[in-house]
């Protein structure tokens, strides 16, 4: 008999005051003992919906509202309020996405423990302690963890107190719901090795949902992909990874590449790395139509040669950082001032495309705003062609930030929900250019066609609600294009989006940056994408530059173990059923 | 900084610029009320330069050396100096004060607080058991009594309770043939007259902290360590009062702090339909009879007293609040 | 009021089953075209979906009906003192006659034009110090800010009606004027610290520095980008502003403070507790004044149940956990 069996299972959504939708239709799957199965789909797949509802903790306005749901045998789908709570212990646990709120702040580590103990009375009063550091030494963290209060833990150590609370329960099934999502990649890659060693030697059955078909791969034994509330394949890792059936589960894997080889193709995008040879700049090969689900033309349809500029507007000029360093007074007394930027030089050439890549608290952040004039380095000098960034004022600031413009991480928070995307594009060209009335329209709905957002006049009609994810963030990359700048700052520009959607967007930025022959420093975590934009790499770390030169080369040859250890952080389908 | 010295400052520093608002007011408003008062000082007999000198630090004159007259004053505030009442004369207005400020503080402090810890705890029950009539009826109920106005409340309670039904004695703090004293007797009268303006501020400042409460509880009910709570099985009342209401009362506290300047106020208005020898009667008798030093002196305490309960609300937050500490 | 809307909050606002990146395409979002009126009219919908706002609604149109239409809804002059005096309710006077001699129904009426028009002009007064103030303080940083914080948490702290009657006993007889002065004076520190922290909150959002990268000024983005996505707090500071704004005036009218000749609620109360009005039994002159106060100020706290759906959706109406 499964441990898990779920029949004819139907979620339904319903929102007061519009219309019910359902977000899982018709699941049917089983769970085997000792299994690690992996769940996997884009946002709005409906998999985390599917994950609470069989652990029962579905809330208004979600509903079960159809099949059975069989665990150990009974059904779960319709069980009471105290019988399932007595069912937690010794049954199925869940571990939340969001494990840094998922402790309460007011209570110490103990004390959760404790609440555990107390409502299930599973572990004798004399032992509990003893239980609760044999737990916390499980997820490999110190016994006085168990005196700290939640927020004097960082990320990572709350989600591993979190995976332990949940192993108390001495769970049948554990669910984990996109377990290191919010967490930073080395912590996240720690994170998930510490999950697969438990499930081995727990010997739990697991549910893993995530939207990484990389990190689901590389942990699980099976895969059931999910796409629009339904289960579109189910089979072993290797039969998805070699053999996917289903075009959807095709068309994630192929947005995966490994960064360390020689030629890296998502779809719309291929680079070929030289080997040691340093004659210099990796080819884009080609620019292919995104399969990115957005109803847009990808290609930029703009002139081949380079726009000429405007008179009056300086001729294109390096970024020089020299010597710079940025250093946060102390955040509270007793701690040490945060040196975020440690003695860090680079100039940026005029056309070039760099990468600055680091894990987060790298300050890769910080080295941006300081470019951008947002902050004030602590010593050292930023110049912009004759200007001396770190020296300016409101006026100078404004004719810095005509000629740097910058591209936004989340394209949810870049766009004033209220304002059309026609406002949006129409305050840098009325701010930056002569262009008024029926010529400045004009060119926003030009912006728009170069970004591939077509019809020009729907989309400039529209409200940030309407677009998807990816159209927001060509709107944010039109915005930036709008007053022709010299120098792009690209901050984590896909990370937020869905894995189909990003070969687009850095296909779209790839393709503009070439176009207009306008110079970008593409900040990121992610070392496939810094791959396939850039030529040039600086791996930070602890504000440091701890190697730089060609992306091809430092990628694919890495002298640094900081580096190694961040493309050893990357989830690599082709590991499915390693060591299994 | 160590978050109570930190909140101790604040107090001392809140509190001097009370003191010195009460001191500008006067000064800030058209005409001279200091030659006012010293008129009406007059009445009683002649004005010594002394006493001239101590109201025109207090309330200012245009000529004054504005600088000396604050060092006067603020010496005189130190020692509890605020001279001579004029509707009382010739009591001091510290002694008028310092009989008036306990029945005020021990009816209406003990009052809020049980106000204060009913209205959390129906606010607690009204979220967990949202859209039923235990939500509903507490809800709808107190949106209506916190409108109600004071001394409506106050006049409908003695219409009521005192007049027709005749169950609790409707004016003073106690009963005219008895003298305040420590004996068992006359505590028990005490409270007896206790019961009506105890019972109008009940009534009417209950129903915010409901509402207050309902909220937090509500947010605090979606949050993820609830959800996850409730994954580990932990006991409903567990989750629910340990969970969702533990967090939940930290903002409703902060809201105390606020409310409270308003349950005063709205005391004062209650001591002024039942007589009763507070500050807030003084204060009203003060106003009426253009008793200046009185009246200063009546704001600066409740002001002072607010002040103080604030910062043991602060205190009493850092204490429930481990975020606090560090 | 351009547009009343429902921003999307950085947490919370989502329910606990979703992925990072957005919103849940399992949720319908509204399509058409993009129109303030739409968005105005989807808040106001939104408002009217709760049955409690539904009913404040209903009852705040009741009264400003009441007090615009006064004249031709009272039966006789408010001030109109020639009845016989202390009578109670009959067929010409349903609710009796005062100590004066006035119709009691009448002054109800017209009372209902003080309550409404202080409600109004002081709720708004004090909204507009405190969007002013609010906005202002949030975007700037540095010691004016630490100022601004120390002047509002005073203002908060010093009790607000002890203040009105000292204010108002320097003053001497200032009327309504005077009493409007006064609750505008100390009402306008709460609402600035609640926009405080939502512009705080909104400034943090990578759209304000977008604005400040398409070379927008200060003023623009604190008018055009961060107010217009407020408007459902400034909303419920209106209303929360108006309705301490009335129960004040009621409270110093009450007192005798101001012009005890207007007839307001409050001063017919005062009227009424000075004639010994509960010794003569005339409960329905005690009781209709006080009543109308309550229900106006209910209907406002009615109308903020809606308002605080559109801020915080958790707080919309729903049954369950």
């Amino acid at each position: 008999m499964s441990l898990l069996e779920a029949n004819n299972l139907s979620v339904i959504y319903e929102p007061r005051g519009a219309e019910p939708t359902y977000a899982v239709k018709n699941a049917s799957f089983s769970l085997e003992r000792g299994e690690f199965v992996g769940l996997v789909g884009e946002s709005g797949s409906g998999k985390s919906t599917l994950g609470f509802a069989v652990t029962r903790l579905a809330k208004a306005p979600a509903r079960i509202s159809q099949g059975t749901i069989l665990f150990d045998g009974r059904d779960i789908a319709s069980m009471d309020e105290e019988e399932l709570r007595k069912q937690r212990q010794g049954g199925f646990a869940m571990v939340l996405q969001s494990g840094m709120n998922a402790l309460n702040p007011v209570r110490s580590i103990r004390k959760h423990f404790g609440d555990i103990f107390a409502a299930h009375d599973h572990v004798p009063k004399s032992k509990r302690l003893a239980r609760a550091y044999e737990l916390v030494e499980k997820v490999e963290l110190p016994r006085d963890v168990l005196d700290r209060f939640p927020g004097e833990l960082s990320g990572g150590m709350r989600q591993r107190v979190s995976i332990a609370l949940a192993l108390s329960l001495e769970p049948q099934l554990m669910v984990f719901d996109e377990p290191t999502t919010a967490l930073d990649v080395l912590v996240q890659h720690a994170v998930m090795g510490t999950i697969r060693e438990l499930q081995k030697s727990e010997n739990f059955t697991a549910l893993l949902i995530s939207h990484d078909l990389g990190v689901v791969l590389e942990s699980t034994s099976r895969v059931m992909v999910m796409s629009e509330g339904v289960i579109v394949e189910d089979g072993t890792s290797e039969q998805i990874l070699h053999d996917p059936q289903h075009e959807y589960t095709q068309m994630l894997l192929g947005h995966y590449a490994d960064p360390r080889a020689e030629v890296v193709e998502v779809p719309g995008l291929l680079v070929r790395g030289s080997t040691i040879s340093l004659t210099g700049h990796d080819t884009v090969l080609g620019v292919v139509s995104p399969a990115d689900g957005d109803p847009v033309t990808a290609a930029p349809s703009a002139p081949a040669t380079p726009v000429r500029r405007r008179a009056g507007r300086p001729d294109a000029a390096a970024i020089v950082v020299d010597d710079v360093s940025k250093v946060y007074p102390r955040p509270r007394r007793g701690s040490d001032p945060v040196t975020a930027v440690d003695h860090v030089s680079f100039t940026l050439e005029p056309g070039q495309s760099m990468a600055l890549v680091g894990a987060s608290g790298s300050g890769k952040s910080t080295l941006a705003k300081l470019i951008t004039g947002v902050e004030r380095p602590t010593s050292g000098t930023i110049h912009f062609g004759e200007a001396r960034v770190d020296r300016l004022r409101r006026t100078g600031l404004r004719d810095l930030r005509r000629e740097v413009q910058m591209v936004f991480q989340d394209p949810y928070s870049a766009l004033n929900p209220l304002h059309t995307v026609e406002y949006a594009l129409m305050r840098p060209v009325l701010n930056y250019t002569d262009l008024r009335g029926a010529a400045a329209r004009t060119r926003v709905l030009e912006l728009l066609d170069t970004v591939g957002l077509t019809p020009v006049e729907q989309f400039a009609a529209k409200l940030p609600h309407q677009l998807s994810g990816g159209q927001r963030q060509r709107v944010v990359i039109a915005r930036a294009l709008a007053c022709d700048p010299q120098v792009i700052i690209a901050d984590e520009p896909v990370s937020m989006l869905d894995v189909s959607l990003r070969a687009g967007v850095l296909a779209l930025l790839d393709g503009l940056r070439v176009t207009f022959g306008v110079s970008m420093l593409y900040i990121t975590h992610d070392l496939l994408s810094a791959r396939l934009v850039t030529d040039q790499i600086m791996v930070l770390n602890q504000g440091r530059v701890v190697e730089s030169g060609q992306t091809a080369q430092v990628l694919r040859f890495p002298q640094d173990p900081y580096t190694m250890q961040l493309l050893e952080a990357i989830p690599q389908p082709q590991r499915a059923g390693a060591g299994r | 900084m160590w978050y109570p010295l930190r909140k101790l400052g604040l107090l001392l520093l809140t509190a001097w610029a009370a003191i010195t608002l009460n001191f500008l007011l006067p000064r800030l408003m058209p005409g001279t009320p200091a030659d006012a008062a010293i008129a009406k000082l007059a009445q009683n007999g002649p004005v010594d330069p002394a006493t001239r000198a101590a109201i025109e630090a207090q309330l200012g004159v245009p000529t004054g050396d504005t600088w000396s007259q604050y060092v006067q004053y603020l010496g005189n505030v130190a020692h509890l100096d605020f001279g001579v009442s004029y509707t009382f004369f010739p009591q001091s207005v510290s002694s008028l004060v310092m009989n008036a400020l306990p029945w005020t503080l021990v009816m209406v402090g003990l009052v809020t607080i049980v106000a204060f810890i009913l209205g959390t705890l129906l606010g607690v029950l009204a979220a967990w058991k949202r859209g039923t009539w235990l939500d509903t009826l507490p809800t709808l109920g107190g949106t209506f009594t916190s409108a109600f106005p004071y001394f409506w409340t106050a006049l409908l309670l003695v219409f009521f309770l005192g007049y027709t039904l005749k169950w609790f004695p409707t004016s003073g703090a106690y009963g005219l043939e008895s003298t305040p004293n420590l004996s068992l007797a006359f505590i028990g009268d005490a409270i007896g007259h206790a019961w009506l303006p105890a019972l109008t501020i009940l009534v009417t400042s209950v129903g915010g902290w409901i509402l207050g409460m309902r909220n937090n509880m509500i947010n605090t009910l979606g949050d993820d360590y609830v959800t996850f709570a409730e994954a580990n099985g932990l006991r409903t009342r567990t989750v629910a009062v340990k969970y969702a209401a533990r967090n939940a009362i930290l903002p409703n506290l902060t809201g105390f702090g606020l409310a409270l300047g308003g349950v005063v106020g709205g005391s004062l208005l209650v001591e002024q339909v039942f007589n009763y020898p507070g500050v807030g009667y003084l204060l009203f008798n003060a106003v009426t009879n253009q008793d200046f030093p009185l009246m200063q002196a009546l704001f600066l305490m409740i002001t002072i007293s607010i002040l103080l309960a604030n910062f043991l609300v602060d205190i009493l937050y850092g204490l429930l609040d481990p975020r606090t500490r560090r | 009021m351009t547009a009343v809307v429902n921003l999307p909050e950085p947490t919370g606002s989502t329910p606990p089953h979703q992925t990072a990146g957005g919103a849940d395409p399992a949720v319908p979002k509204p399509h058409g075209p993009a129109s303030p009126l739409r968005v105005l009219s989807r808040g106001a919908s939104t408002i009217w979906s709760n049955k409690k706002a539904r009913i404040g609604v209903v009852l705040l149109l009741a009264f400003v009906a009441l007090a615009i239409f006064a004249p031709l809804i009272a039966p006789y002059g408010a001030s109109e003192n020639g009845f016989g005096r202390n009578q109670s309710p009959s067929g010409s006077h349903w609710f009796g006659t005062t100590a004066a001699g006035e119709d009691v129904l009448s002054q109800v009426i017209f009372g209902a034009r003080i309550s409404v028009l202080v409600g109004f002009i002081a709720g708004f007064l004090s909204t507009l110090i405190a969007v002013v103030v609010g906005l202002s303080w949030g975007y700037i940083r540095g010691p004016l800010a630490e100022i601004i914080n120390f002047i509002v948490n005073l203002v908060l702290v010093i009790p607000g009606l002890p203040l009105m009657i000292v204010i108002a006993a320097y003053l001497q007889n200032g009327g309504m004027t005077m009493i409007i002065f006064v609750v505008v004076l100390t009402g306008w520190a709460y609402g600035a610290r609640v926009l405080r922290s939502q512009t705080q909150s909104i400034r943090g959002r990578d759209f304000i520095t977008a604005a400040q990268f398409a070379g927008d000024g200060a003023t623009r983005i604190v008018f055009h980008e961060i107010l217009p996505n407020m408007t459902s707090l400034i909303t419920g500071s209106f209303f929360g502003a108006a309705t301490s704004a009335i129960l004040a005036e009621s409270g110093l009218s009450f007192l005798g403070i101001g012009d005890t000749t207007t007839v307001s609620w409050g001063s017919m109360l005062f009227w009424a507790s000075n004639s010994n009005a509960l010794l003569t039994g005339q409960w329905v002159l005690l009781f209709a004044p006080g009543l109308c106060i309550a229900l106006i100020a209910t209907s406002l706290t009615l109308i903020n149940f809606g308002v605080d759906g559109l801020s915080n959706p958790r707080l919309r109406e729903g049954t369950g956990r």
